[in-house]
Order: C-alpha cells, then sequence, then structure tokens
C-alpha cells in the first residue's frame, strides 16, 4: 500500500472496514488487501498531467468592478462596462485584456457563502465547508496534490506563494498527512532548505543520503508500516525538489517572456507558477493581496484590477501558446466579494451574499456566464451556489471523482460537502 | 476567593497516597530527588504493579492462542532500554546510561530501570511535553501553560485533579493560572470548547452530533451533545484575560425535524442535573449583569464575580463519578496504552462508543479500575504496561512473511518520536557522550534538562504532532538536509560534540560501533559493518570531512526517527 496512492483513501477505507470486522480471515496479508484497491488505471491516466493555478485574491475583490458590474445604478460606482468578445457578456471596463479573452473563461456570479468575516470566510473558501471542531480538513491544494500527484513526484506538489501579509496563512493537509503539505514561500521567491549548504560537497550531499538510505532501508523492510515507508518516501523526494530550484528562477526566463508577464511581484510569482506546473507541480496558489479596500474602493480596484488584467491574461495567453491550457485550471478567487452600497468613505465593506469568481482553461467551457445577481447586485436571482459547489465543480473540471468518500475512523468524509453539486453549465 | 486544595474527591486516601501526599508538602518545603524517590518506592512497590504486567500478558496470551498467533520475540536489552527512555524520559538513552545496562548482570535491571526512569526528573518534563502537545495542539505556544504542566507533572497530580484544574481554572489559585490556556484559546467558539473538552477528556468526538444525531452511534444524539455543550455556554473570557462564568443562559437547538429544544445539562453518560433557582432579587440580577458586561467589555482589573451554580463545576463533578466505568477512566488508560503500544485499545481514541468497541475489553477495563483504585495517578499503570512482555515484543514479527495486525498487540508497533523527544534524542545523540551523565545523575541534572529542553524548542516547534494518519513530511526532510542549523547544532567538530568523540578513535570499527551506540543504541550488524567501513574507506577523505556524514546519516535514518 503506497502513500501516495491516490486511491489512498480508499485503500484505507477498505482495510478499515476489513480490520473494523476484527476477522481472523484478516491476518494480515497486506498485499492482498492492497490488491482490491488498486486505481482504475485509465481514470488515474486521465486525470495524470492535470492541474491548477489558484489566483488568491485576498482581502476580497469587488465583483461589481470586476466579473459582475452595475453601471448605471446607485451601487454600481463610477466604471463603465466594456464589451467582451462574447457577444452579451460585459463585464467592467477595468479589465479589458481579459475582455478580450473570456472565451476561455467562465465567469460564475451567483456565489453566496453567507460569511462576511475574513477569518472563517478563509476556512470555508479554504476548504469548502463550514468549520468543524475535531475534523481537519484539508485545503483545496492539499486535495487536489493527494488526487493528482505523481507517485515520487520529482517536483513540489502544493507550492503557495504568499509574500503580502494580509490574510496570510499556510495551507494544511489536514487528515490527509503532512505528505501533502505546502511548500510555503513568504519571504523569498526560492522556498526554504531546497538548496545545499556550501560547506557539504554536492557528491558528499548525494553520499550521506545514500548511506542514510542504506541504514533505514533494512529497517524499514521489516516493518511493512506507512508511516515508516513516509520517511523514505519524504527523504526519496529531497534531491528531486533541490534540483528543482530552478523552477523558482525567472532569471531563465528570456527577457520578451518576462515583459511579458511584467515587472510586477504578482507578475513574477504567476510566471513561476506557469514554471511550476509545466513542469508537473499540480497545484499552485499565488495570492495578491490588498483588496480589503473599505475605503476608497474605486482608487484600489483601479490600481489593483490593472496588475490582475494584465497578469491573468499574461498567463492565460502563455499557457495557451504553451498547449498547456486544455491541462491547467486557473481559478480566480477570494474569500468573499464587497458590499453593493458604497460607504461614507467611497469604500465597499465584506459582502458574502452575492460574488464572483472565475474558472478558465482545463474542463470549463469558456465564454459562459453561470448566474445572475439582481439590478443593484444585492441578492442571487439565479444560479445560487455555495463554497461547496465551487469546490464540487474545480474537482469536477478536473476529472476528480466527487463521489470519494475518506474515513477518519468510522465516519465517511465525502471529498465535497454533504450536498454540494458541480455547475455543470461551465463544464466543457 | 478560595483555592483548590489537591484533595479530589473528599475520599478517605489509601495509605500510598498519603505518602504521595505527605511527600509533595515536604517538597514544597525541601526540594530535591531523594524523597521523590522514597515516595515513589512507597506508592509502586508491594507486588501489585508487577501483577498488573502478569495480568496484561494473561489476556494478551488468551487472545493471541485463540486467533493462532505467534508473538513477535522479545527485544534485546539494548533496544529495550531505547524503547522504555524514550517512552519514560522523553529522549534516547546516554552512551554511559546504556553501557551501565547491559553490563548490569542483574536478573531485576528492568524493574529497577523503570522505577529509576518513573523517578527521574526526565519523566515530569517529558509527561509537561506529551499533555502540551496533546491538549493545546499547538493552538498557541503558552509559557504559563508549560510552567503550570510542569509543576503539575512534577508534583505527579492525579488525572482527576488535571481535569479539574484545566477545566476549573477559575477556581485555582494564582500560581496555577496558567491552567486556564486550555479554555482560553477556545472559549471564543462554544462548539470547540465542547468538542475538544469532549474528546481530549472523554474520548467522545461528538462534532457529528451537532447537527443530526450520530448516524451511526446510537449513543451520541444531539441531546448529548447540546446537554455538554451547555456547560460550556455560560463561560468567557474577561477583559483581563481571565475565564469565568455567567450566571444565567439558556441554550436552544433545532432538531433534524425541525422542533427547537432547550439544553439540558446532560453528561455525555446521559445523567443530567436540574439547575438550583437563583435567589436573587430583581436590583441583583441587574448589578450582576452589568458587573459582567463590565468584565467582559471595559474592565481590566477586577476578579469575575462566582456564581452561585458553575455549570462547568458539575460537569466536573458528573464526569468523575462512576469510577473505572467513567468516560474519564476509561480514556486516560486507553490513551495511555496507546501512547505506549502504538495503538488505542480503543481505536481511534477519540471513538469511544458501544460500536467500536476496544479490542481487548477486559484489559482495557483492568487498566481503568487500577487507574481508579491508584486515584488517577498514570504512573502505577505505565509501570505495569512497560513491565509486560507485550511491551517488550520486538516491532518484526517472529515471521518476516506473517505480519501482524497491530490491534493484537503481538509485536509493538513503530511510533514516530513526538516533537521533543526527536529534537532531545538528536541532541543526545550528537553530543560528546563524555560529557552527558550515566544512570546516576549530578545535582543540577533537572537544571540540565531544563536547559536541554530549552535548547530544543525551536527544533521541536518544526516536526509534525505524531497522529494515527501520521507521514514524515517532505518539509521535515528537506529542513534536515539542508538547513543550516542541523549542521551547526549536530555535525560540528566542538569540544562537546559527537563528531569531536570520534575524531580522535583508532579505528574504523571503533568508529562506527561507537557511532552506532551512540545514536542507535545497538551495535552494528556485520553487514553495516562492512558496509560503512567501505563507506569510510571509499570517502577517502580527511575524518572531520566524512565523520559529519556518518553521523547524519544516522541521525536522520528512519530508525532513528521512531520508536520501535
Amino acid at each position: 500500500m503506497n502513500l501516495n496512492n491516490p486511491y489512498f483513501a480508499l485503500n484505507r477505507r477498505r482495510w478499515m472496514q476489513a480490520a473494523s470486522l476484527g476477522s481472523a480471515g484478516m491476518a494480515a496479508n497486506m498485499s492482498k488487501i492492497s490488491l482490491i484497491g488498486q486505481p482504475a488505471f485509465a481514470e488515474q491516466l486521465q486525470r495524470s498531467g492535470k492541474n491548477v493555478i489558484l489566483l488568491w485574491l485576498a482581502g476580497g475583490a469587488s465583483q461589481l468592478e470586476t466579473w459582475d458590474p452595475k453601471p448605471g445604478r446607485l451601487t454600481g460606482g463610477p466604471f463603465a462596462t466594456t464589451k467582451t468578445c462574447i457577444p452579451g457578456i460585459e463585464i467592467s471596463e477595468l479589465l479589458p485584456r481579459m475582455a478580450s479573452r473570456l472565451h476561455r473563461t467562465a465567469i460564475i456570479r451567483s456565489l453566496n457563502t453567507k460569511i462576511a468575516d475574513h477569518g472563517q470566510a478563509y476556512e470555508l473558501m479554504d476548504t469548502g465547508r463550514t468549520k468543524e471542531p475535531g475534523v481537519a480538513y484539508p485545503h483545496l491544494g492539499a486535495v487536489i496534490a493527494h488526487q493528482l500527484a505523481a507517485i515520487d513526484s520529482k517536483v513540489p506538489d502544493y507550492v503557495e506563494m504568499y509574500t503580502s501579509t494580509e490574510g496570510r496563512r499556510k495551507g494544511t493537509a489536514g487528515y490527509l498527512g503532512a505528505r501533502f503539505n505546502p511548500m510555503f514561500l513568504t519571504e523569498s521567491m526560492i522556498p526554504d532548505n531546497l538548496t545545499r549548504q556550501k560547506s557539504i560537497e554536492d557528491v558528499d550531499h548525494l553520499d550521506r543520503a545514500d548511506l542514510q538510505h542504506f541504514l533505514s532501508k533494512s529497517f524499514r523492510h521489516r516493518q511493512g508500516n506507512l508511516a515508516v515507508d513516509s520517511h523514505a518516501t519524504a527523504y526519496q523526494r529531497v534531491r528531486g525538489l533541490m534540483a528543482s530550484d530552478y523552477l523558482f528562477d525567472i532569471d531563465r526566463e528570456p527577457q520578451s517572456m518576462r515583459d511579458h508577464y511584467g515587472p510586477t511581484q504578482f507578475g513574477e510569482q504567476c510566471l513561476i507558477a506557469r514554471r511550476l506546473v509545466e513542469s508537473g507541480v499540480p497545484f499552485v496558489k499565488v495570492a495578491r493581496a490588498w483588496w480589503d479596500s473599505h475605503g476608497q474602493n474605486f482608487e484600489t480596484h483601479q490600481e489593483l484590477c490593472a496588475d490582475l488584467d494584465y497578469v491573468m491574461s499574461a498567463l492565460l495567453d502563455d499557457l495557451e501558446q504553451r498547449g498547456m491550457l486544455d491541462r491547467t485550471l486557473v481559478i480566480s478567487l477570494g474569500e468573499f466579494g464587497r458590499t453593493p452600497q458604497i460607504n461614507g468613505s467611497l469604500g465597499r465593506d465584506h459582502f458574502a451574499q452575492a460574488w464572483s469568481c472565475t474558472l478558465s482553461g482545463c474542463g470549463i467551457r469558456g465564454g459562459t456566464v453561470y448566474g445572475k445577481t439582481d439590478d443593484d447586485g444585492r441578492t442571487v436571482v439565479d444560479g445560487e451556489i455555495d463554497a461547496g459547489d465551487l469546490f464540487a465543480t474545480i474537482f469536477k473540471a478536473l476529472g476528480i471523482d466527487i463521489d470519494q468518500e475518506f474515513m477518519l475512523g468510522s465516519r465517511p468524509i465525502p471529498i465535497v460537502d454533504f450536498g454540494s453539486k458541480p455547475v455543470l453549465e461551465v463544464l466543457a | 476567593m478560595p483555592c483548590y486544595t489537591i484533595n479530589p474527591e473528599g475520599n478517605s486516601f489509601s495509605p500510598p497516597y498519603i505518602f504521595f501526599f505527605v511527600d509533595c508538602m515536604l517538597r514544597s518545603l525541601l526540594s530535591g530527588t531523594f524523597l521523590f524517590l522514597v515516595s515513589m518506592q512507597s506508592i509502586l512497590s508491594g507486588g501489585e504493579p508487577v501483577d498488573l504486567s502478569r495480568s496484561i500478558d494473561e489476556i494478551l496470551s488468551k487472545s493471541h492462542l485463540a486467533e493462532g498467533i505467534t508473538p513477535a520475540p522479545s527485544v534485546d536489552e539494548a533496544s529495550y532500554l531505547r524503547r522504555v527512555t524514550l517512552d519514560l524520559a522523553g529522549r534516547i538513552p546516554t552512551l554511559r546510561e546504556l553501557r551501565s545496562f547491559i553490563e548490569d548482570p542483574s536478573a531485576d535491571k528492568r524493574v529497577r530501570l523503570v522505577d529509576r526512569l518513573i523517578s527521574s526528573p526526565d519523566y515530569a518534563f517529558h509527561a509537561r511535553n506529551e499533555i502540551d502537545i496533546q491538549l493545546l495542539n499547538r493552538l498557541q505556544w503558552n509559557e504559563e501553560w508549560r510552567a503550570y504542566l510542569l509543576k503539575a507533572t512534577r508534583e505527579s497530580r492525579p488525572w482527576d485533579q488535571l481535569a479539574r484544574e484545566i477545566l476549573l481554572p477559575d477556581k485555582l489559585c494564582r500560581e496555577d493560572k496558567g491552567a486556564a490556556a486550555f479554555l482560553k484559546q477556545r472559549a471564543k467558539d462554544l462548539d470547540v470548547m465542547t468538542n475538544d473538552t469532549s474528546t481530549l477528556f472523554f474520548g467522545v468526538n461528538i462534532s457529528c452530533a451537532k447537527c443530526h444525531d450520530h448516524p451511526l452511534v446510537p449513543d451520541w444524539q444531539q441531546d448529548h451533545y447540546f446537554g455538554l455543550a451547555r456547560f460550556f455556554q455560560r463561560t468567557f473570557v474577561t477583559r483581563g484575560g481571565l475565564i469565568a462564568e455567567r450566571f444565567d443562559g439558556e441554550l436552544k437547538f433545532a432538531t433534524t425535524k425541525g422542533e427547537e429544544r432547550r439544553a439540558k445539562f446532560m453528561f455525555l453518560n446521559g445523567k443530567s442535573i436540574d439547575e438550583p433557582v437563583a435567589t436573587f432579587s430583581e436590583q441583583e440580577w441587574k448589578d450582576i449583569k452589568e458587573k459582567l458586561k463590565d468584565l467582559e467589555k471595559n474592565n481590566e482589573a477586577v476578579q469575575p464575580p462566582s456564581p452561585p451554580f458553575s455549570p462547568r463545576q458539575a460537569l466536573v463533578e458528573l464526569a468523575l463519578e462512576g469510577g473505572q466505568s467513567s468516560l474519564l477512566a476509561k480514556n486516560v488508560a486507553n490513551r495511555v496504552w496507546a501512547q505506549l503500544m502504538g495503538r488505542g485499545l480503543i481505536y481511534p481514541v477519540d471513538q469511544v462508543h458501544s460500536e467500536n468497541p476496544p479490542s481487548h475489553p477486559e484489559l482495557l477495563e483492568l487498566l481503568a479500575s487500577q487507574l481508579v483504585d491508584n486515584h488517577y495517578d498514570t504512573r502505577p499503570i505505565v509501570r505495569g504496561i512497560v513491565l509486560s512482555d507485550a511491551y517488550a515484543r520486538d516491532s518484526a514479527p517472529a515471521d518476516p512473511n506473517q505480519p501482524i495486525e497491530p490491534h493484537f498487540f503481538a509485536a509493538q508497533v513503530p511510533r514516530p518520536l513526538t516533537p521533543f523527544q526527536y529534537s532531545l534524542s538528536l541532541w543526545v545523540a550528537s553530543r560528546n557522550p563524555e560529557l552527558l551523565p550515566g544512570p546516576q545523575k549530578p545535582v543540577d541534572w533537572p537544571e540540565t534538562r531544563e536547559r536541554w529542553e530549552k535548547d530544543s524548542e525551536r527544533l521541536a516547534k518544526r516536526f509534525e504532532i505524531p497522529d494515527e494518519l501520521f507521514q514524515v513530511s517532505v518539509e521535515e526532510a528537506l529542513f534536515l538536509s539542508n538547513n543550516p542549523q542541523v549542521e551547526s547544532d549536530f555535525l560540528h567538530n566542538r569540544p562537546d560534540s559527537l563528531v569531536s568523540y570520534l575524531l580522535p578513535l583508532q579505528n574504523q570499527t571503533q568508529t562506527i560501533e561507537e557511532s552506532f551506540l551512540n545514536i542507535l543504541s545497538r551495535s552494528p550488524t556485520s553487514d553495516e559493518l562492512s558496509n560503512l567501513i567501505d563507506f569510510l574507506n571509499r570517502k577517502d577523505q580527511p575524518r572531520d570531512k566524512v565523520l559529519p556524514q556518518l553521523v547524519w546519516a544516522m541521525l536522520t535514518s528512519a530508525e532513528f526517527r521512531f520508536n520501535h
């Protein structure tokens, strides 16, 4: 039974069921048990090579200044709309580049996630469920890493770039286990401990790892224990990960490509994200913060939307030109949207009743809009969905089976929250 | 405000308990380990705990026979020493401790070892670290809480008292205020406070029963969930950071059928109590409410008033009823077993209910009754377990082609080291062994150990808290492979380091033998010896360059990472 097996959960479930029967017949032929859980090979093939870039708009971007504008209404603000390349669909004039590339993107305008407090909303949008004491739910990136990462992958399987401090918190793999925790970049563009110390030569670094492997091998073989096996898995990945440090080095990109993404930090991080997914990293999150515009909402969005529009369209263009867009899902999402009501400081406050996000690329029917809000953007009038539905949609777009369950003790936990349904209308 | 005394329930004390009691008082006057040793002798001698070891083995043998299982053989002296030192002292043995134990020819040396370890200062430190991660689970690194726990474990406070102090910190003396961290970290969320208390003290993860009656377990219904929550519902943190309780408050919930119900004060076993009618006048109520509001929002200085009826106190009284069959006794006994044997008799440890019976009910019953007979002092059952044959079995089965399922307890389960076990062991393993003590510790040993704890703290915080689905993280592997701290703390050639001790050794064989004993607490096999000699010869580098590589490979090996 291999921990990296995407079907670990199912293996484990069967194993636990068998174990809980307490039968003597269970008597411990582990290999027999793991055979039951062999993944359907074709399905695994279909999912392999897919990956996700999550553009995390920390603080909560305004849907009215992005994907669901309400021009001419009291709630609409000063900006006009712009026509897009899809007849009948208009978005904010602050996103002109995205407007001309909307054929690859689906807009969802009908999120109603109810929670408008940063802390709780993060938890909801990180895991697709409301927090529950006693259950450590994994974050989206960990679930996707668990589902899509190649066995013994040579590259990281979950990277988070979170340079700004607003809303910064490290993703967690929760009950999936530390194998799927993210590589978390905050201060530097290169992950910690990826580079060999100067005091040890490369050949010695390799030799001592071989020696460690030799010493551990005899120990491991007499155990046949998942936790013990995970030691070898973790150390076997070290050299591969160290060798992947060049992925984080954008100096290796030609100047034309760097110009394409622009000189902003967000742009550079998205270029790194593309380098990562190109090399097989299944999940990369890039956080772009400071959307929490309680005051001066319109100046804020003028500035931030320019960055988002430039970088997001550069990313989609680049992915498409490399033929990677049909296997890369790009998500733009925050913890909530902003109030239609404009406050006294010309700001917009937290708002979770009717807001938007986008999905582009892999598995997505581009050029679609799903859901509708009322004329002032105060409520969802058509196609209301919640966080669980969005997660189901994301999984479905990637070909991940949404009927899977994890067993926590005797308790089955479905991969998406109870009752969640994918939005089929935005799926290709 | 009156402070708690040590007296847990006003029961009459059995003689050993009085010894313990007197000892605690004496030690507060004259601190010193000698008296502590005397008290341990009083508690633990008398044959009974060895009876416990025998009973454990009898119960398990019966089930092995019935299942046709051949248990794994016993481990050798060195492996036993490593295992039990990790479990009772929270670190690997020093080279001197190892040599002294192996060379000791006496027949009762394991018993003497265990008694020495249980009464050593290391035991209290280790117990503190384990209780800290179990109860606070890194919600916060809290020095006051850790200091409280260390005081409690040094005084060997029993679990009923710990439960009392941690759940009723508002009734404690100032010096024990650290106990409040458990509730303070959770007070703003009633569900977290309810479920964490239920899980950690009673072994019952009841979060499922919040929204509906438990679908699989008839034991746990919404009434239980909200019944338990009601004991916590009036708890809040004052502006001054103290745990306090309001004087009134209802808790209503909607059943799945949409019926609105008012929660009773009901414990998990279904026992409920009625709140006595308060006899305040209207004006008094008004004053109380204002005072409480003031405490919560504005006033930092004032001590909160105690309500005439404290729901949390009522909960503690209910929870402590019922002796060995109480959920607290069962949970503590099960968790002690799980900690030492790698798996609970009830597994997972937070699923205590009728649909998930213990693998060996008779054994759990025995441990719980011994725990209660010893007034919730866990040391006698710890002693009984580690002196059993079951504990001392190899983690490799007798026949490698016949792996043994862990719930039979016929082989030890390899257990990942907990954060402090690992960081302290890395520390011990990488020191110059000539500078480390043997079984007889110097007078300043508690201070030395405390310094080790401080030095290991930063590293300990990096390691995952092991749970039932533990995996070694890539982050850990990368850290130990490339972080400069690893090199400077464990691999440098300094007078106090293992590398400096190995440098002058005469030949390769001796170098390898000494590294193995010091780090892995055993001698190398012939295969390992020849491979490692080969490694050293092949590298053909100066010893100060190649020895750190050898030491690193052993320190980071799977064998070192686990208690096996």
